[in-house]
């Protein structure tokens, strides 16, 4: 079942330096909600919280998540280890030929992480993370470091997966064009200490286009809000 | 081809400033020509008794090192695991590395006697230290975030060992091994001739004993020859575990 997240008044700080200041909302079931705001602004330290990886310094995190699955930016994939026993590392039992085709890495179990690009690393890592069949799926910058065309189809690919199984998203990115295509729900925020400034609903069919006009007007929009041009 | 000649030259090389050095430096009883010792060693070598002795020597030199191996890097881990515990446990590593080795052998005597109990726990005490020391740097270079990502993902405490641990201590017990190998022959001869009652150590001592210098000089060699063995055979034997820990 998809997880419930539901954020109550957190703060957070490094020292004198207030990073996330009393943040309120909640994120549903199968939601995919995105995080975009800029840098400093405490999103993948509220990404952490939400792992469990750091403690916010007052309010809660209520999580109703049993199998939180965690795509870093970086893959942190065990060196020493193939594809197939960085797999494994996270669930034994599971059925890698299928994940590793759904991902487009048959061919790769026998890999060492050294001997594959960049981009094949990072599939690795989304590949590890729905392994566990995770009901909250965090994604930190997962696709930044990616070239379009590659980003584009591992995208796809996960959303694919998504359809299927419809676990909640929680994912941080610079990228307006990605958080448009992949969100239900856009939160931007302002500059450290970062405040919620808007919870922004994305009104786009399921199936996407980058190139779809809808997509583009929303695009100007959330800029608009970004800048506070609107106002 | 090339390297295993210029190997033969630097042994060449040796054997020719030991001709120089028995010649003209040190003549006579102190320092035997390398003719008279290669002659020696030849004659060794078809005496049984010589065979036992290093058989005796190789199955302390063994023990040794795989007491130090396993005591040290499962003790180092826990160490490397727990600050406060090894907060604890270093003044003692420091006094037992600090201790000299004729301290031990006095201690060994008294307790033990003559036997082949002292040389291997010499060795073993001389060897702790290094590989405790060894494996708590290798646990304190361990990649925090592949600990985070196994955090993320609650895989079982032995699962983690097993593959992040144990995977980022080859290289240290590689070194480990690497040092102790050497150090484990010279220090188990010297607790032979001094506290044991088996082994080249022993032999070495009667020849001394009877004046029997060359004998003295062709157990040395021998000694240095098998130690380069074993060094040679456990390294490879290492490499081929360690082989599946390799990034690529």
């Amino acid at each position: 079942m998809a997880a419930r997240v539901e954020i109550k008044l957190i703060c957070k700080a490094y020292g004198r330096l207030k990073v996330i200041d009393d943040w309120n909302l909640a994120i549903e079931q199968g939601e995919r909600m995105v995080v975009l705001g800029p840098s400093g602004a405490g999103k993948t330290t509220f990404l952490r919280m939400v792992a469990g990886l750091e403690q916010p310094d007052a309010g809660q995190i209520e999580l109703s998540s049993r199998k939180t699955a965690f795509v870093f930016q970086e893959p942190r994939l065990i060196p020493w280890r193939n594809v197939r026993d960085n797999l494994r590392f996270v669930n034994s039992s599971a059925d890698i030929p299928a994940i590793l085709k759904q991902l487009r890495l048959e061919g790769f179990a026998d890999y060492m992480p050294a001997q594959l690009s960049g981009g094949m690393q990072q599939r690795v890592n989304l590949a590890r993370a729905l392994i566990i069949e995770p009901d909250l799926l965090i994604l930190d910058e997962a696709f930044t470091s990616l070239d379009l065309p590659f980003k584009l189809t591992l995208i796809q690919d996960l959303l694919e997966h998504w359809r299927q199984k419809r676990y909640t998203i929680l994912m941080v990115t610079h990228d307006l064009k990605e958080a448009l295509y992949m969100a239900d729900r856009i939160l931007v925020l302002s500059a450290a200490p970062a405040r919620i400034l808007h919870d922004f609903t994305v009104h786009l069919d399921e199936h996407r286009s980058f190139s779809d006009p809808e997509l583009l007007r929303q695009e100007s929009e959330l800029l608009d809000l970004m800048t506070g041009k609107n106002k | 081809m090339k390297s295993s000649l210029r190997f033969l030259l630097g042994i060449g090389l040796f054997l020719l400033i030991w001709e120089i050095w028995a010649r003209w430096v040190m003549p006579g009883i102190i320092l035997p020509d390398p003719v008279v010792v290669g002659r020696e060693l030849a004659r060794l070598l078809g005496d049984p008794v010589v065979y036992q002795a290093a058989l005796q020597t190789l199955w302390k030199v063994l023990l040794a090192l795989g007491l130090v191996l396993v005591l040290g890097v499962i003790l180092g881990l826990l160490l490397g695991l727990s600050s406060s515990f090894y907060q604890m446990m270093r003044p003692i590593i420091m006094i037992i590395q600090a201790v000299p080795v004729v301290s031990w052998l006095s201690l060994v005597i008294f307790a033990w006697g003559i036997g082949w109990r002292g040389p291997i726990f010499i060795a073993f005490l001389s060897l702790l230290p290094m590989a405790l020391l060894t494996t708590v740097s290798g646990v304190s270079n361990l990649d925090h975030k592949l600990l985070e990502m196994a955090r993320v993902y609650q895989v079982p405490r032995r699962r983690v060992i097993k593959d992040i641990y144990l995977g980022s201590l080859i290289p240290f017990i590689v070194a480990i091994v690497d040092v102790s190998i050497g150090q484990s022959w010279k220090v188990i001869l010297v607790a032979e001739y001094l506290c044991g009652n088996s082994g080249l150590g022993v032999e070495i001592l009667s020849a001394r004993y009877y004046v029997n210098i060359p004998k003295v000089y062709a157990l040395t060699l021998l000694a240095v020859i098998l130690g380069l063995i074993t060094e040679r055979l456990i390294k490879l034997w290492l490499g081929r575990i360690s082989h599946k820990w390799q990034p690529a």
